[in-house]
């Protein structure tokens, strides 16, 4: 279309119309905004850190994943909830193509709780909800992740790695029972919530 | 490429001119932003503080009472 037909109020705006001065003024300002609330989290991120001592689930130790069912801490009598002597509970899970073993493990209500998992194939994934638990379960490695449930219930466990063509059926669940109720609990009972 | 074939005669919006060229003459828009462009600041700033005040509350209320897994 000609310029001349273009009715003026309808023609495209030139550019440079904001002088480059101002343009130079607000790209700043705008930098300053983002670098200090950049900043702000750094520091909300770095000081609550080391307040409240959070750091990622670094455990770095070493299992043979061909050797586990025949001795050491993950065979299988000794997989599922255990009581510590300091009244916390460790639970010792394996993850496989396409399972969680046991697939259901009962633990008390506000207690500490440790979670100890291996793989003896792939790389799974390990995640409770309504916690900040999520680990990733990589064989020939010991996952370790400490929490403390405040509300009884069932939480389903998904594997959130994908492991292969059944990963969509690779589910868990912890049972969380009062305190009570925990001690009530046969020996076996304790352990695992397996369907026998 | 598609075989069919219609009588209907399609236009894109660009096609016409009020839908891409600005409805203001270039002296008004000049003095609307002459003093940068505030309005764009503005809603780009609500957006912003929009998204800060999510990230605090999920990690203030969410993530920190459930503590520490390490």
């Amino acid at each position: 279309m000609a310029e001349a037909q273009i009715p003026s109020l309808l023609r495209p705006l030139p550019d440079g119309i904001v002088p480059a001065e101002q343009i130079a003024r607000t790209e700043k300002r705008w930098l300053l905004l983002m670098v200090g609330m950049l900043a702000a989290m750094m520091v909300v991120v770095v000081v609550t850190g080391v307040t409240h001592a959070i750091r990622p689930p670094s455990n770095v130790e070493t299992i043979d994943p061909t050797t586990l069912h025949l001795s050491g801490e993950f065979v299988e009598s000794n997989l599922g909830t255990a009581p510590e002597p300091d009244g916390s509970l460790t639970v010792r899970m394996i993850a496989d193509q396409y399972a969680f073993v046991p697939d259901c493990v009962n633990v008390a209500v506000d207690t500490p709780v440790k979670f100890r998992l291996t793989s003896t194939d792939v790389i799974h994934g390990f995640l409770l909800p309504a916690t900040n638990v999520n680990t990733m379960v990589v064989p020939a490695f010991v996952a370790e992740v400490r929490t403390r449930f405040t509300r009884p219930g069932v939480y389903r466990m998904p594997c959130n790695e994908f492991c292969g063509n059944g990963h969509h059926g690779m589910w868990a669940r912890v049972n969380v029972v009062p305190k009570e109720q925990f001690q009530a609990l046969a020996p076996t009972e304790r352990s695992s919530c397996v369907q026998r | 490429m598609s075989d069919v074939t219609s009588d209907v005669t399609h236009h894109s919006a660009a096609a016409s001119l009020e839908h891409v060229a600005a409805p203001i003459s270039s002296d008004d828009a000049a003095e609307a932003l002459k003093h940068g462009p505030r309005g764009a600041l503005l809603v780009a700033s609500i957006a912003v503080a929009i998204i800060l005040a999510g990230w605090l509350a999920f990690y203030f209320l969410l993530f920190l009472p459930r503590g520490s897994i390490g």
